[in-house]
Order: structure tokens, then C-alpha cells, then sequence
């Protein structure tokens, strides 16, 4: 082929031509070389096609200008370049001359039809236009089997020969590889100047004084030893170059690293995530440092150990060979820094690979200094060594110096950790703007907007409420936003400490005020509900499984004929009840006001479903009464205030009515009021409802109370409480017990320690008129408690009297108290036959599968009756006491006996019976420890 | 202006907005049980949780390095309260309010 064409003479002349200077002007022709040997190949690799229109777009082939053939110009000195680059590389490596210009494959058309560019632009041809038309595609040219044609590339070769051939062309000399790094460096730098941060450019100014400071300590030192100079100078042009190329590197990388500006960035990639992803280099390059730092100790170590090999060496040798000690003693300081620095170099370019380049910056900063200190270690040696110091003395520097970096480096640590947390802290700063926020708060509290947040957010208000009140605190502020009539907002509880933000609620409350403003305006407009928009922006909380009807499991039918009357009776009662009711009241009504009280209707007692429903209704009617309260109107608007307490008289009304407390005693058994007493519900209420009802009221309710109080649930269970056997019934009579025992006689206490003794005498004799058997009652535990309640009670009135504390008027006071006695008497000695049998120990049997704690347990029960006694003896008469230590004789004495001679479980139960017994002596005026056995 | 969430839906959450800073067990309909401390809870009753523990921690050891955590209040079944700090008079009274009359 051509190859073998080739003519060495003509070589020969072109390199002539060089060496007179004829080339120069084409020194740096070699970047438009895309036609030449050199070439790259890169244009193959672009992607060109759809070109089918240019012509359209660019104009058809017609007559074309030359003016613009820049390349066709340069073109006709194209074989003094090519001859050019081969002689470059026949100096380079004259022995590889000949394969190489094999290699080559010079083109033989160029020898024998010397075209120049000119020649084809000339070339009317169409041949010679259409790969011009369609880009230029030396691949097209190709394909079309016109190699010969084209100047450019005129052999059917494929890419990778021609890169081939590029590899080649790259085999260039020490001296072209320097200029290249020259412009590279330039161009580097170039850009460095306009697209680094100032920062950046400090952070190296600074790293490139501290070196030169370094060197420049260093050369000082270097000059007192003339003999070392030379071989440093060159160890330090070593390390300059080093320095130079860490920083080239480092500068080509930053050119690699810089960011495009935000607008450019995908999403992905926008400076709010770029913050997120220096956080995590930030985290690796810790770690890094750490290793790295680690890495430094080790080679300090190393130094030192080499240092003190020195000094021990050089003691051995003497001053005298003070020139001459560095040679025979390793590796100089300087040797070592540069094996450092080496070790650096390695380091950094295996780092600069990572994109962590900026943090290490601070890291080398970090070597520096340690690298600086260790140098004025050294330096410090030298100068010791001059003057003679001792070996502490130096030591004792040593470790100073250690002390030094060991603290820098602490320091430097405890810095970066603080800007590492800050910078954990705000990495998410700003990630939404100040109205992003706002939407959002707006559409959330839009949703919180309700017509009555006290009554939306009642549990979590009234229990904050009770939370103040029960630590002490008055009601501060009412934790509801209201808007006039339209809503307002539930804030629920208030914050325990001082809030983080006190203006964020100032900010909410703006917000809700806006919108509910802006609601209210909208509202008008339209006529319509306002915030229809805004519902369920935020999702909806209940889906179509509340509104669709629940899946019916159980197919019955409602009126069933099998049992009619009693389906019946339930669909109806409240209907019939009604009317009935309505038609009852009306004659028992006129019947009362006639006078006619001994003649009354007879009704069935309340059924359990009446007495719900009629408790339910009185719930609603407290609440409402509660709320009435709390929303008092303020002092000055009389008007509302006449209002507020017209509404709340009649509640109350209508809770008395609901009561059924002046129902006739006899409508039935039980009292329609006992019945309502009897689910725990009923007894609860009582309290929460007596707080509306004045005392006159209460006194009636009271007296009712007192009079129908062998009818009350708890007084005909209390048997079931003789055992101590764990039964349903009887967990739920002590239940219903302690219910009645906390509420009802609770509601009643404060009535009864305001009671009159007349009262208290009339009371406890319809109490004995109405039980018909006192004893039974007194054997309950709300009987009990009932009947200890009244005689306190007296026995508070009677001591009050004594001291002269309630000035009473002599003569009503003695006859009330002759009728007290009277009646007392007459309880006293019902209840004689009965007392042993009061307490629940006499009439509890404790059966050999109790558990030992049984008999505490029947000792605590026992108090209540210790405690009725010690009333009772408070308030007898002498013969009574007498009546009262002879049937309790075996009692105390049991209960002495066994607590004294330890027939007791354990010292518990030993003390509740002492104290129980105690209770009733001290009353007596006697102690238990007066009695000898 | 009536909206869309449930009275007795508002009346959970306002129980259990009383209930910050309190030790609650929230138990998931994926049978997992976390007890935390509750943070919040909104009207969702989404739930945010503190220093939490997993009850079957064998059977769940990823969640052991799990320290807090926000639940979404779909997927709760059940949420265990302290006895002590619900006033279940007052739960009542609020229920009876709730209840449309």
C-alpha cells in the first residue's frame, strides 16, 4: 500500500525546515488537528444526524465563500506539521524511528495528489459537497466509498486505529508534556480565580504561607549547617515540587468539584440537599481525620523514637562530629518530612478522589500545624544541644510540646464537634418558606375551628381545669379562642413549663382570627357553608364506615308475636308512662293541695330502664347547669345576669322535679327517689346534683332519705357482706356500698352538720318510727355510718353549748334537748339487745379457707362500729354505760386479750385491734391498758 | 361551619391531649405494642411517641434501637391509658355531651 511509498528524504527536509524556524508560527496550530495523525478521534464520537434539514435551515449548496476557510489555509502547511510531529518524535526516540513511521501509515494520496483543502471547496462536484452537507461525517465520506477523495481521513479505518494512532501521537517528549501541565496549570488557575470562593482562596493562602513559613524556618536552620545545605536545598525543591503538584492536583480537582449554580442543579441536587450531603462527607471526613490522626501519632512516635536513636547516637559520637552526625545517624528531620509529606501525597490523592476534599483542607491545615510543631520540637533540640541543656530539660520540652499538640488538637476536635452539631441542627433550616408555613398552619387550624370548642374540647378543658384548681392554681385563662358567635378554637391544655415559642400561639391566634374573619365574610357572600373548601383538606378522619349503616348480624324482628306484651311494654313504657305519669301528678297534685296526703295514687316503684332514663335526662340537666355556671355572665350586665339566673332556677327546677323527691312517700315501695338511687350511676349523681339545691330542699330530700332508707338497695343487700366469700353479688353489694357510703352520704354531710338538734331529734325518730327494727339497720353499714353522723352531730351541738361557742336561747335548747334524750333513750335501749351482734366479726363465721389477712380485714370492717359505740357511750348517760360495758364486756376483752397475749397474726393486726377497743374506752374515759388480766 | 370529624373522635383526642408527658402503651394493628412517653396527638389521633420500648422486643429487634416515632393514627388498634390520669366521671360527662341529643 501507500505505506511502503514512503520517502525518508523528504523527512529529512522537513526536519531542516524545523530546525531553520519555518514552523513556528505553527507551534500551536496542534489544537485543529482534527484531520491530522494526532487526532483524537473525539468527533467520531459525537452523535450527528437528523440533518436532513439543514439545508432548509441553512441555505442549499450553492457558490460558497472562501472567506471564512481558516482551515484550508492552514491546511497547505498540514505535511509540515505532520512531518513536523514525526521528526518531534524521531528526536524523541530516533532507535523507535522506523516502526513508528510503519505505524504511521503516511498517506500515500497525499504524496501523489497533494490536495489541498482549497482544491475541494473548489470542487464542484456533488461528490465533493455532500459530506460537507451532512456534517461533515468522516464516517459518511466513508460509506459512501469515496476514501480517496477526502484529504482528511482517506483510509477506511475504524475508530480504534485511528485512536490508535491518536496513543501514538500522544508519545510525546518531556518538554511537550511540560508546556501542556504549563497551560493546564494556567487555565486552572484561570478558573480557579473566577469560580472559587474567597474562602477557598484564603484557606490556601494561608496553608501556602504556613509552608513557606516552614521552609523558611527551615532554611535558617540550614544555614547554620553549610555542609547539610546542599543535599536539603534539593530535598526541599523535592518538596516544593510536591507541594506544587498537591496543589495543581487539589486545583484541577476543585475545577472538577465546583457547583453549578442552584437554578441548574436538578432538584436533587439543590443547595438544601447539597447541605444534607456535606453533612454526610462532614461525617465521613471525621472519621477519616480520626484514622488520619491516629496515623500522625504513630508517625510522631515513630520520629521521636528516631529522634532519641539520634540524640543517643550523637552522645555516643560526641560534639566534635557535630557537621558530620546527620550522615551515619538515618534519616535526617528533613528526610523524614519529606517521607511525610510523601505519605501525605498518597493520602491526599487517594482522598482527593472522594469529594470530601473541602474538609480536608481543614484536616491538612491540622497536619500543618502539627507538622509546624514538631519542626520547632526539632528546632528546639537543636538549640538545646547548642547550649548544652540537659536530657530532663529536653525531655521536660518534649512533652511540653506533646502537651501543645495533644491540647491543639483537642481544641481543634471540640470546634469541629460544635460545628458539626450546629450544622446537624440547621440542616433542615429553611426547607419551607415563612408562607408555606402559614398554608399549612391555616389549613390545619381551619379544621380545629369549631362552633363550640368548649363543648369540642370539653373533657380536655374542664380536666385541665381540675388539674389548676387541684395544684393550687386559679383559672387563669380560658384555654378557648372565641370569635364573637362564630367558633372559636380549643387551645386544650396549657404547657406545663415557659413554651418554647410564646409568639407561635400569638401568631396562631392571628391566624385563626383571619380565617375565621375571612370565614365569616365569605359566609356572607355566599350564603353558604365557608370553609367548604377547605373540608377534609387534610384527609378525612372517618371514612364510609361510620356513615354506612353497621352490618346487621342478629335478624330479629321487632315486634315478635311470641312475646308481645313484653316487647310491648318496653317500645311503650316511656309513651304510657307519660301520659300516665302526666295524669298521676295532676291528681296526686290536687289531691295534695286539698290536704289529702294519706290518700294516694299507688304506682309500681320505677323499673330499671325508667330509672336510666330518668337519670340520663338528669345528667344532661346537671351538665347543663354546670356549664351555666362556668359561663357566668360578667357582674356588670345586669341584664344578662337576670337572664343567666332565670335559666339557671329553672334547671334547677326541673332537677328537682326529676328528683321525684316530693312524690308522695307511699306512691310505692321502693320511692321512686330510692330508685333512682339504686344503679351507682343514681348515687353518683346525687352529689354532683345537691350542690344546686338549697338547703330547705335538702332537708326535704334528706328527710325523704331518712324515711325510706330500709328501702335503699344497700341496706337489703348488707347481709351479702357477712362473708367473706368472693362472690359477684357480694362484690357488687360492697360496691354499691362504698358508692352510697362516698356519694350520697356525702351530698347529705354538709346538710347534716348544719342541722338544728330538733331536727336531729325528729330525724332519728322517724329513722327508729320507720325501720321498725333499728337494731337490723344499725347492723348496715350505711345505717351505721348514718346514725354515727347524727350523734356526732349532737355531740358536736351539746359541746358547742357547753363552751358557749352558739348562744342559744336557754328554754328552746333545754326542751330540745329533753326531747333528744328522750328519743335517745328510747334508741339506746332498742339497740342494747343488738350490740354484740353490730359488729361484722361477731357475725362473720372465719371459715378455715380464709386467708390469714382475713382477720385484719374483719378488724378494719370493725371500726366503723367501734367508732358508732364511742359515739354512742359519748352520749349516754351513766346506767348506759353501764348497760353498754357489760354487754361489750366479752368484746374488749377478746380483743385485748388476743392483742396482748399475741394470738395475732401480725403487729398490724395487734394494733387495729388495741386502737379499735381504744376508740370505744377512750369514750368511756377509760384506756385498754387499764385492763389486767 | 359544621365539620367532618366526629364528636367522639374530638372527645379521644381531647382525652389525649390531656395525656402528654404520660406513659402510654399503643398497640398497632400489626400486633406490635409500643409503650412511650406520648408527646402529641392530633385530630387524626396521630400519635407522637418518646423513649419508646417494644413489647416482644425478641420478636421485633428492629425496632430496639428505635427511640421515638410517629404513628399514624389509622393504623392504631388499641391505646392503653393510665388509670390514674383519666377522670373517668369527667370521660362520661363528656361522652353524655358528645352524644347528639
Amino acid at each position: 500500500m501507500s505505506f511502503f511509498d514512503f520517502q525518508g528524504e523528504n523527512l529529512e527536509d522537513e526536519r531542516e525546515r524545523i530546525r531553520n524556524g519555518g514552523l513556528h508560527e505553527n507551534e500551536d496550530v496542534a489544537v485543529y488537528t482534527w484531520g491530522e495523525d494526532s487526532y483524537d478521534g473525539l468527533g467520531d464520537a459525537l452523535q450527528e444526524g437528523d440533518d436532513d434539514f439543514n439545508d432548509e435551515t441553512f441555505g442549499g449548496p450553492g457558490v460558497v465563500g472562501k472567506d471564512f476557510d481558516f482551515a484550508g489555509q492552514t491546511s497547505l502547511l498540514e505535511p509540515e506539521i505532520s512531518q513536523h510531529k514525526t521528526a518531534n518524535r524521531a528526536v524523541a526516540s530516533p532507535q523507535d524511528l522506523a516502526p513508528v513511521r510503519q505505524a504511521e501509515q503516511h498517506p500515500p494520496v497525499e504524496r501523489r495528489a497533494p490536495q489541498s483543502l482549497e482544491s475541494i471547496w473548489d470542487d464542484k462536484s456533488p461528490f465533493s459537497v455532500l459530506p460537507r452537507e451532512n456534517g461533515g461525517s468522516r464516517f459518511a465520506e466513508r460509506e459512501r466509498g469515496q476514501p480517496s477523495i477526502s484529504q482528511f481521513s482517506p483510509y477506511p479505518e475504524s475508530p480504534m486505529l485511528h485512536q490508535a494512532h491518536a496513543s501514538q501521537g500522544g508519545a510525546r517528549t518531556l518538554q511537550e508534556i511540560e508546556a501542556e501541565m504549563r497551560t493546564a496549570a494556567i487555565q486552572s488557575r484561570n478558573t480557579l480565580q473566577r469560580q472559587q470562593s474567597a474562602l477557598r482562596l484564603q484557606q490556601e493562602e494561608e496553608q501556602f504561607l504556613q509552608e513557606q513559613a516552614f521552609q523558611r524556618r527551615r532554611l535558617a536552620a540550614q544555614q547554620q549547617r553549610e555542609r547539610e545545605r546542599e543535599e536539603r536545598e534539593m530535598q526541599l525543591q523535592a518538596l516544593q515540587r510536591l507541594q506544587q503538584q498537591q496543589v495543581m492536583q487539589m486545583r484541577e480537582h476543585t475545577q472538577h468539584q465546583r457547583t453549578p449554580p442552584p437554578r441548574m442543579l436538578p432538584v436533587s441536587q439543590s443547595p438544601r440537599f447539597l447541605d444534607q450531603r456535606q453533612m454526610l462527607l462532614l461525617q465521613q471526613e471525621d472519621q477519616l481525620r480520626l484514622q488520619q490522626e491516629l496515623q500522625e501519632q504513630l508517625r510522631m512516635e515513630d520520629l521521636e523514637r528516631q529522634l532519641r536513636a539520634q540524640q543517643i547516637s550523637q552522645l555516643n559520637q560526641g560534639p566534635i562530629h557535630f557537621n558530620h552526625r546527620r550522615q551515619p545517624s538515618g534519616p535526617t528531620i528533613a528526610e523524614l518530612q519529606a517521607l511525610q509529606q510523601q505519605q501525605q501525597q498518597q493520602n491526599r490523592r487517594h482522598r482527593s478522589q472522594s469529594p470530601a476534599y473541602q474538609e480536608f483542607n481543614v484536616a491538612q491545615q491540622n497536619i500543618q500545624m502539627q507538622q509546624r510543631l514538631l519542626a520547632e520540637l526539632a528546632q528546639a533540640e537543636y538549640l538545646r544541644e547548642f547550649q548544652g541543656a540537659t536530657q530532663a530539660e529536653q525531655e521536660a520540652l518534649r512533652a511540653e510540646a506533646m502537651r501543645k499538640i495533644v491540647e491543639a488538637e483537642k481544641m481543634e476536635d471540640k470546634r469541629r464537634n460544635k460545628a458539626a452539631k450546629i450544622a446537624h441542627m440547621s440542616r433542615y433550616n429553611d426547607l419551607m418558606t415563612q408562607s408555606d408555613k402559614d398554608f399549612i398552619t391555616r389549613i390545619q387550624v381551619s379544621q380545629l375551628v369549631t362552633p363550640d370548642p368548649y363543648a369540642d374540647d370539653f373533657y380536655a378543658q374542664v380536666y385541665s381545669a381540675i388539674v389548676r384548681s387541684r395544684m393550687g392554681l386559679q383559672m387563669q385563662d380560658e384555654r378557648v379562642l372565641k370569635f364573637g358567635s362564630s367558633g372559636g378554637i380549643s387551645l386544650g391544655a396549657p404547657q406545663k413549663g415557659p413554651t418554647r415559642r410564646p409568639n407561635a400561639m400569638q401568631r396562631m391566634e392571628q391566624q385563626v382570627e383571619r380565617i375565621v374573619s375571612n370565614a365569616r365574610r365569605r359566609e356572607e357572600e355566599k350564603g353558604l357553608h365557608s370553609l367548604h373548601s377547605l373540608q377534609g383538606a387534610l384527609g378525612k378522619t372517618s371514612g364510609r364506615s361510620y356513615k354506612a349503616a353497621p352490618r346487621q348480624l342478629l335478624q330479629v324482628d321487632e315486634n315478635p308475636a311470641t312475646s308481645p306484651s313484653h316487647a310491648h311494654a318496653h317500645a311503650h313504657i316511656s309513651k304510657e308512662d307519660a301520659k300516665e305519669g302526666a295524669a298521676t301528678e295532676a291528681a296526686k297534685f290536687s289531691r295534695e293541695t286539698l290536704g289529702n296526703g294519706g290518700n294516694v295514687v299507688r304506682k309500681d316503684p320505677l323499673t330499671h330502664r325508667q330509672v336510666l332514663a330518668i337519670l340520663e335526662a338528669l345528667y344532661d340537666l346537671v351538665l347543663k347547669v354546670e356549664q351555666l355556671r362556668r359561663d357566668r355572665p360578667p357582674q356588670e350586665d345586669e341584664q344578662a345576669g337576670q337572664q343567666w339566673e332565670r335559666e339557671c332556677n329553672e334547671i334547677v327546677e326541673q332537677l328537682w322535679e326529676g328528683l321525684k323527691v316530693m312524690v308522695p312517700l307511699e306512691t310505692s315501695n321502693p320511692h321512686p327517689f330510692v330508685s333512682l338511687l339504686f344503679p351507682s350511676k343514681g348515687k353518683k349523681l346525687l352529689p354532683r346534683l345537691t350542690r344546686h339545691i338549697d338547703q330547705p330542699r335538702m332537708l326535704t330530700l334528706m328527710t325523704l332519705l331518712v324515711a325510706c332508707f330500709t328501702q335503699l338497695d344497700v341496706v337489703k343487700q348488707a347481709p351479702l357482706l357477712d362473708s367473706l366469700d368472693d362472690t359477684p353479688e357480694q362484690a357488687e353489694a360492697e360496691r354499691q356500698t362504698q358508692a352510697f357510703l362516698t356519694s350520697v352520704l356525702q351530698s347529705i354531710l354538709p346538710v347534716v352538720t348544719k342541722l338544728e338538734l330538733h331536727y336531729v331529734t325528729a330525724l332519728l325518730g322517724l329513722l327508729i318510727e320507720r325501720s321498725q327494727d333499728i337494731g337490723a339497720l344499725a347492723q348496715t353499714k350505711p345505717g351505721l355510718a348514718l346514725l354515727t353522723l347524727f350523734l356526732s352531730r349532737v355531740e358536736v351541738i351539746k359541746q358547742a353549748w357547753g363552751t358557749g361557742a352558739d348562744p342559744i336561747d336557754r328554754v328552746s335548747a333545754s326542751a330540745s334537748l329533753e326531747q333528744w334524750q328522750a328519743v335517745f333513750d328510747q334508741f339506746f335501749a332498742l339497740l342494747t339487745p343488738h350490740f354484740l351482734r353490730l359488729f361484722p366479726s361477731s357475725r362473720i363465721t372465719l371459715q378455715a379457707h380464709h386467708p390469714a389477712s382475713a382477720a385484719l380485714a374483719i378488724d378494719i370492717i370493725d371500726q366503723p362500729v367501734w367508732q358508732f359505740l364511742a359515739a354512742l357511750a359519748l352520749l349516754a348517760v351513766p346506767e348506759q354505760h353501764q348497760v353498754l360495758v357489760t354487754s361489750l364486756r366479752d368484746k374488749v376483752l377478746e380483743n385485748v386479750l388476743s392483742a396482748n397475749k399475741g394470738w395475732v397474726a401480725d403487729e398490724d393486726e395487734r394494733r387495729t385491734k388495741l386502737a379499735n377497743v381504744n376508740l370505744f374506752l377512750h369514750a368511756l374515759g377509760l384506756d385498754s391498758s387499764q385492763i389486767t388480766l | 361551619m359544621r365539620h367532618n370529624f366526629c364528636p367522639l373522635g374530638s372527645l379521644i383526642f381531647s382525652v389525649f391531649k390531656t395525656l402528654t408527658d404520660q406513659q402510654v402503651t399503643v398497640e398497632l394493628k400489626n400486633d406490635l405494642s409500643i409503650t412511650g412517653v406520648l408527646k402529641s396527638v392530633d385530630q387524626f389521633l396521630n400519635i407522637r411517641l418518646d423513649s419508646i420500648k417494644v413489647l416482644d422486643e425478641a420478636r421485633h429487634p428492629h425496632m430496639m434501637a428505635v427511640k421515638n416515632c410517629f404513628i399514624r393514627g389509622s393504623v392504631v388498634r388499641y391505646v392503653q391509658l393510665p388509670s390514674e390520669h383519666v377522670d373517668t366521671q369527667l370521660l362520661e360527662d363528656a361522652t353524655r355531651r358528645g352524644a347528639p341529643t
